[in-house]
C-alpha cells in the first residue's frame, strides 16, 4: 500500500512538472468520479437480498436490460441484488483527469482526438443534444482505467458450453496480459513507456496453456495512439513455431472457436473509428458489480496455493455467474459498424459510469435480432487477492457470452492479478512470442 | 488437461540447476512446478492398390519444469519424449519391409522405361529394382550405406529407438537474464528445434534442422519431422529503439554431429523422390558391358558423412526486428547440404564409366546462406503478405555427365494470408485463405540438370471452423510447375472435447510423369534415374493416393 501511494505520488509530482491543461472544475470531476457520493440510486422495491425470478422480473423491467431480463422472464437465470457500492478508481487516474482533460476535444472525422495525455477525456456529463456524445463515452471507455496500466489475468478458464444440456465441450485454460504504453498514471513510468516508436498505445498478450491441441498459441495486439490505424495483431500456432501477422478479419472470427470475438476483449476491443457511436441516455439499471470473496465460489475449476477460487456458475446450461447485480448508473451507447460486411449489426453497450467498463453488451446480428449477451463480472478490488486492495481497478472477474441463437456460451472464470511485475513491456514484443513457444 | 507436479528433488533437476548454478554457488537455484502434457495417436492410411501404408502408433509426452532462481528472471528445462511403433510393417508386409520386392526400380511411380526394363539376351535391366532394407537382405549395399539410409526394419517399425537417442525429441534448458538497461539475454541449450522463416509446407529459411521425409513424405507438420539437433543458442533481445518497435540478435549454435534428412530407405511406406531404392539398386553393367566388370556395380559406393569436429559444426545468426507494419529478419547461416549430393567415381579418367564397386560417392558439401524475411500487414487488403528469401552457395545439384555440379542457389517464398468471414458457408468465423508461391533459380545451371533453371510450386490453403472451432475442414492444394503435378489433400477434423481429435482425409496426386531425355539406356526420354529430381516430391509420389484417418487423446 505504502508502494502505491509513493507511485500515486510520484504521478502527482511528475505531471506537475508537466504541459498543464485548462482545468476540469471539481463539480465536474466529483460528479463524474464519484456518482453515489450524494447517495446511492434506489428503485422501487428494489433492495439488496432481494432475488428477481420469472415472478417479479416485470415489477423490474426498467433496470434490467433486454437480455438480461430476457433470461430472466424465460426461466433461464435469476439473479440476486447487492447493495450498490462506490468502485472509486485510483487517485492517480482522478488527477490525471483534472489536470489534461480541460481541453480535449474531437477531431473532425471519427476516431480522432487532440492530444491527450491521460485520464478520463471526457469527463463531463454527456447530452443528448450533443450528437457526437456516444463519441466521447467511447473515448472514456478506451483511455479509461479498466486494468489500470498493467495487469494479468492468471489463470483464466474459458469454457465452452451447451446451453441446452449444459455439456461443457471445452475448456481453455489461458494466461491474459495487459499493459499501457501510454495513458499510464499509477504504476512508473508515466505517462508513457519510451522508447515507443510506433506510437502504441496498448499491448495485449495472450497465451494458452491447455489443452492439448491448442497449447502455446499466443496472441498479441498492439493498438496504437492513433486510432486511425488498424491494430496489428500477431499469432504464434504451437505446432508452427513461428509468429504469424493478423489481418483484422480474425478480430471478428470467433476466437478460437469460443462465442467470444477479440474485437468483443473487456466489453469493446477495437478502434473508436470502426464504429458509429450513439448516446442513448442515462440510466440506473442492475449492473453484475460485487464483492468476489463473498460470492459463491468454484472449488473445483481452480484451487491453488493463494487459497484463491474462480467465481461458480450456475442457471441455464451453467451460463450464467453465480454473482450478485446492483444497482448502478449507466450510460447506454450504441455501436454501429462502419463496416457493411461486419458479422454483426450493432451492440449496445451498457457503460459504468463511475468506472467506464462494459460489464453489459446485447450484440445483434446483421438482420437486427438479438444474438449475443456478454456479461462481464466486475469484482471491487479491495475484496479480491490481497495484491489488488487499493489499486482502483474494477476487476473483470467473471464473464458469459451467450449466443441466444445458437443456444451456446462461453463462460470465463478469472483470476485478476494487478502487479506491474507480471506485465513487463517485452512480455508484448514478437519476440517474447517467439521465446515463450518451445 | 496437463498435470502439474510438484517436484523438489528430481535428479534431472537437481543437475539442470547444479550446472546452471555454477559459478554461482550464493545463488538459490530450485526446482518449481513441472507440467506434463501429450498424446496418444494412432495414424491408419490406405493407398490406392496397395492397402494399408501407415499403421502409426504415436505417444508424445512433453514436460517443462520452471526453477526459482535469484540469478535469472526465467530459467526452465523442457523436454518432449516421443515413441513411434508403425504396424504397416507387420499388417502390409508384401508391400512394405524387408520383404517388400518391386519388379523394377521406380515401380511405385512410373512404367518401367528403357532404363529399367528387363533386355533379352542378358536376361536384366539396366538398373536393378532397388533392394529393400538393404542391411536385411544385401551386406555390400548395408556396407556402402553404412551410417545413412541403412535402417533395419526394426529401425522403421520403431523409428524413435536408435543410437541417435530419436525418442528424446527435445531437451533443453532456457535461461534469461535481464540486464540493467531492460535488455535480455536469453540462451538455451540442448536439443532443440530452431526455427526460421515464415514458410508453410516447403523451407527456404527453415533449414537449421534436417527433416525426416520418411514419416509422411511433405506433409506432416514440420515440427513432428524435424530432426533436433543439439544446439546452443544465445539472444540479445534489445526491445524497442528510436527506429524499431522489437529487435533481437541472435546466434544458433549447432555442435551436433550433423546428420542429413532422412529420405526413407527403400521398403519403407515413405520414401521421397524414391531416393531410397536408387541408392540401394545396381547397375548391371557386368551383364552388358562385361571388360573389367564382373558383378553388378552397386550405384552408391560410400556415405561421406562429416565426423564430429569442431569444424565440422554449424553456425548461424539473425537479426529481426519490427518495423512500423512490417516484421523482417536478416539470416546468415553455415551449414551442410541435408541432402544427399552424388560424386561420380569413374573407372578411370575421361572413360565416363563407373567404378567397379560403386557409381557414386554420396557427400554432403558445406553450403553458406544469406537470406531474409518480411511479412507485412496491408491495410488496404486486409490480408497480410509474407516474403522470404535465401541465396546459398556451395549446394550441389545432380546432372547427368558429372554426376554433380556445385551452384549457387537463390529460393524464395511469396505468400498471402487472408482471414475472410464468408457468410454464405454457414459459419460466423473467418476462413482462412493462404497461397503462396515458392521458387527456385539454379544460377549456374547447366542443360543436362534434371532441375529446370526456374521452377515453382504453388501452394493454396482453404480452412473453416465450425461448431465452435470442434469441426474444421481444409483443403491444400500444391502445384509443381515442372513437374507438371499436383497433390489435393481435403480433410475435416473434429474435436469433441478437450482431449478426443478425430481426422480424417484424403491425399491424392496427379501428374508426375515427366522424362528425362537421357538415362543410362541412352539418349532417349526415359525415367530413371534422373527424373526423380524433375518430378519432385509431389510427382514421384503419383501413385500414392491415400484415405488417411486418425485418432489422438491428449491428456
Amino acid at each position: 500500500m505504502l508502494k502505491k501511494t509513493f507511485l500515486a505520488l510520484s504521478l502527482s509530482a511528475a505531471l506537475a512538472g508537466g504541459v498543464q491543461a485548462a482545468a476540469v472544475s471539481e463539480e465536474v470531476i466529483q460528479n463524474s468520479f464519484f456518482p453515489y457520493k450524494n447517495g446511492m440510486p434506489g428503485f422501487s422495491g428494489l433492495s439488496a437480498g432481494l432475488t428477481i425470478n420469472q415472478a417479479n422480473v416485470e415489477q423490474f423491467r426498467e433496470v434490467l436490460d433486454p437480455g438480461l431480463y430476457m433470461f430472466i422472464k424465460n426461466g433461464a437465470t435469476e439473479i440476486k441484488v447487492g447493495e450498490t457500492t462506490d468502485f472509486a478508481l485510483h487517485q492517480s487516474y482522478i488527477d490525471a483527469t483534472r489536470q489534461y482533460s480541460g481541453d480535449v476535444t474531437l477531431g473532425e472525422g471519427y476516431g480522432e482526438l487532440s492530444k491527450t495525455v491521460a485520464g478520463r477525456p471526457f469527463p463531463q456529463e454527456p447530452s443528448m443534444e450533443d450528437p457526437r456524445a456516444g463519441e466521447k463515452l467511447a473515448w472514456n471507455y478506451k483511455y479509461g482505467y479498466n486494468w489500470g496500466d498493467s495487469a494479468t489475468i492468471s489463470p483464466f478458464y474459458w469454457t465452452m458450453r451447451d446451453m441446452e444440456s449444459g455439456k461443457k465441450e471445452r475448456t481453455i485454460k489461458f494466461d491474459f496480459n495487459f499493459l499501457n504504453f501510454t495513458h499510464r498514471t499509477q504504476q512508473t513510468p508515466f505517462p508513457e513507456i519510451t522508447p515507443n516508436p510506433s506510437e502504441l498505445f496498448r499491448g495485449i498478450y495472450v497465451k494458452v496453456l491447455e489443452p492439448f491441441d491448442v497449447k502455446n498459441t499466443q496472441l498479441l495486439i498492439h493498438r496504437f495512439e492513433d486510432d486511425t490505424k488498424v491494430d496489428n495483431a500477431y499469432l504464434y500456432l504451437g505446432f508452427q513455431r513461428r509468429v504469424r501477422r493478423l489481418s483484422s478479419g480474425q478480430t471478428t472470427d470467433a476466437f478460437l472457436g469460443t462465442d467470444v470475438m477479440i474485437e468483443d476483449f473487456e466489453g469493446y476491443n477495437g478502434r473508436i473509428s470502426d464504429m458509429k457511436w450513439v448516446y442513448k441516455g442515462t440510466r440506473n439499471m442492475l449492473m453484475p458489480f460485487y464483492n468476489h470473496n463473498e460470492m459463491v465460489l468454484d472449488s473445483e475449476t481452480h484451487q491453488d496455493e493463494d487459497g484463491y477460487q474462480v467465481v461458480a456458475f450456475g442457471g441455464k446450461g451453467g451460463c450464467f455467474p453465480n454473482i450478485t447485480w446492483q444497482l448502478r448508473k449507466v450510460y447506454e451507447v450504441e455501436s454501429i459498424p462502419q463496416d457493411e460486411n461486419h458479422p454483426i449489426s450493432k451492440r449496445t453497450h451498457f457503460m459504468d459510469a463511475q468506472t467506464f467498463t462494459i460489464p453489459r453488451t446485447v450484440v445483434y446480428d446483421r438482420k437486427g435480432d438479438m444474438w449475443k449477451n456478454w456479461i462481464i463480472g466486475q469484482a471491487h478490488p479491495d475484496h479480491h487477492l490481497p495484491v489488488n486492495k487499493g489499486t482502483g481497478v474494477s476487476i473483470d472477474d467473471a464473464f458469459s457470452m451467450i449466443d441466444i441463437q445458437a443456444q451456446h456460451c462461453t463462460t470465463g472464470q478469472f483470476k485478476g492479478i494487478v502487479d506491474p511485475s507480471r506485465s513487463p513491456a517485452d512480455k508484448f514484443t514478437v519476440q517474447n512470442m517467439r521465446a515463450s513457444g518451445n | 488437461m496437463s498435470k502439474t507436479i510438484t517436484t523438489t528433488s528430481t535428479p534431472l533437476a537437481v543437475a539442470v540447476a547444479a550446472a546452471l548454478a555454477g559459478g554461482l554457488t550464493a545463488q538459490h537455484v530450485a526446482a518449481a512446478d513441472t507440467t506434463w502434457a501429450g498424446f496418444v495417436e494412432n495414424a491408419t492410411y490406405h493407398r490406392k492398390d496397395v492397402g494399408i501404408s501407415k499403421f502409426r502408433n504415436t505417444a508424445q509426452a512433453e514436460f517443462e519444469t520452471k526453477f526459482d532462481s535469484d540469478s535469472f528472471r526465467s530459467l526452465r528445462l523442457n523436454g518432449v519424449l516421443r515413441g513411434t511403433y508403425d504396424g504397416v510393417y507387420d499388417l502390409n508386409d508384401d508391400e512394405f519391409g524387408k520383404d517388400a520386392q518391386q519388379d523394377y526400380l521406380g515401380q511405385d511411380w512410373h512404367s518401367a522405361g528403357t532404363a529399367t526394363t528387363t533386355i533379352p539376351g542378358p536376361n536384366v535391366p539396366i538398373l536393378s529394382a532397388g533392394v529393400p532394407f538393404p542391411c536385411e537382405n544385401d551386406p555390400t549395399l548395408c556396407d556402402n550405406l553404412d551410417g545413412y539410409m541403412d535402417q533395419k526394419e526394426r529401425d522403421a517399425r520403431f523409428p524413435e529407438f536408435n543410437d541417435r537417442l530419436d525418442f528424446i525429441r527435445e531437451l533443453y534448458v532456457s535461461a534469461d537474464k535481464e540486464l540493467t538497461n531492460g535488455d535480455v539475454l536469453s540462451f538455451r541449450l540442448g536439443k532443440q528445434q530452431v526455427v526460421w522463416g515464415k514458410t508453410d509446407l516447403f523451407r527456404v529459411l527453415d533449414v537449421i534442422n534436417p527433416v525426416d521425409y520418411s514419416r509422411h513424405n511433405i506433409y506432416d507438420e514440420l515440427e513432428d519431422i524435424r530432426i533436433p539437433q543439439w544446439m546452443l543458442t544465445a539472444e540479445w533481445r534489445m526491445g524497442p529503439n528510436q527506429v524499431l518497435d522489437d529487435s533481437n540478435l541472435s546466434l544458433v549454435w549447432n555442435f551436433d554431429k550433423f546428420r542429413p534428412s532422412n529420405l526413407g530407405t527403400c521398403g519403407q511406406s515413405y520414401k521421397i523422390l524414391d531416393a531410397g531404392c536408387f541408392f540401394s539398386s545396381y547397375i548391371n553393367v557386368d551383364k552388358l558391358v562385361g571388360g573389367p566388370y564382373t558383378a553388378p556395380v552397386p550405384i552408391i559406393h560410400d556415405v561421406e558423412e562429416p565426423e564430429w569436429s569442431l569444424a565440422n559444426t554449424q553456425l548461424g545468426m539473425k537479426w529481426e526486428g519490427v518495423y512500423g507494419d512490417a516484421t523482417f529478419s536478416v539470416n546468415a547461416l553455415t551449414y551442410r547440404q541435408q541432402l544427399p549430393s552424388l560424386h561420380f567415381r569413374e573407372l578411370a579418367p575421361g572413360t565416363g564409366a563407373p567404378a567397379t564397386d560403386g557409381v557414386f560417392d554420396i557427400k554432403f558439401p558445406r553450403v553458406n546462406l544469406l537470406g531474409g524475411a518480411i511479412d507485412y500487414y496491408s491495410m488496404d487488403m486486409d490480408a497480410v503478405w509474407r516474403v522470404e528469401l535465401a541465396y546459398t552457395e556451395g549446394e550441389e545439384l545432380p546432372r547427368d555427365l558429372d554426376g554433380h555440379k556445385e551452384t549457387d542457389m537463390l529460393r524464395y517464398v511469396i505468400g498471402l494470408d487472408k482471414n475472410l468471414v464468408i457468410p454464405a458457408l454457414g459459419t460466423s468465423s473467418a476462413f482462412l485463405i493462404s497461397g503462396q508461391l515458392f521458387g527456385e533459380h539454379i544460377l549456374d545451371h547447366e542443360a543436362d540438370m534434371p532441375n529446370d533453371e526456374d521452377n515453382w510450386i504453388a501452394t493454396g490453403l482453404f480452412k473453416g471452423w465450425y461448431m465452435n472451432n470442434r469441426l474444421s475442414p481444409q483443403i491444400i492444394v500444391a502445384h509443381d510447375f515442372a513437374a507438371k503435378a499436383t497433390a489435393v489433400a481435403p480433410s475435416i477434423s473434429w474435436t469433441p472435447d478437450n482431449h478426443w481429435m478425430f481426422n480424417l482425409g484424403l491425399n491424392v496426386k496427379f501428374g508426375g510423369d515427366e522424362q528425362f531425355p537421357w538415362s543410362v539406356a541412352g539418349f532417349a526420354d526415359t525415367y530413371e534415374p534422373l527424373a526423380r529430381f524433375t518430378n519432385g516430391p509431389i510427382g514421384v509420389a503419383n501413385q500414392e493416393d491415400e484415405i488417411q484417418f486418425t485418432i489422438r487423446y491428449s491428456f
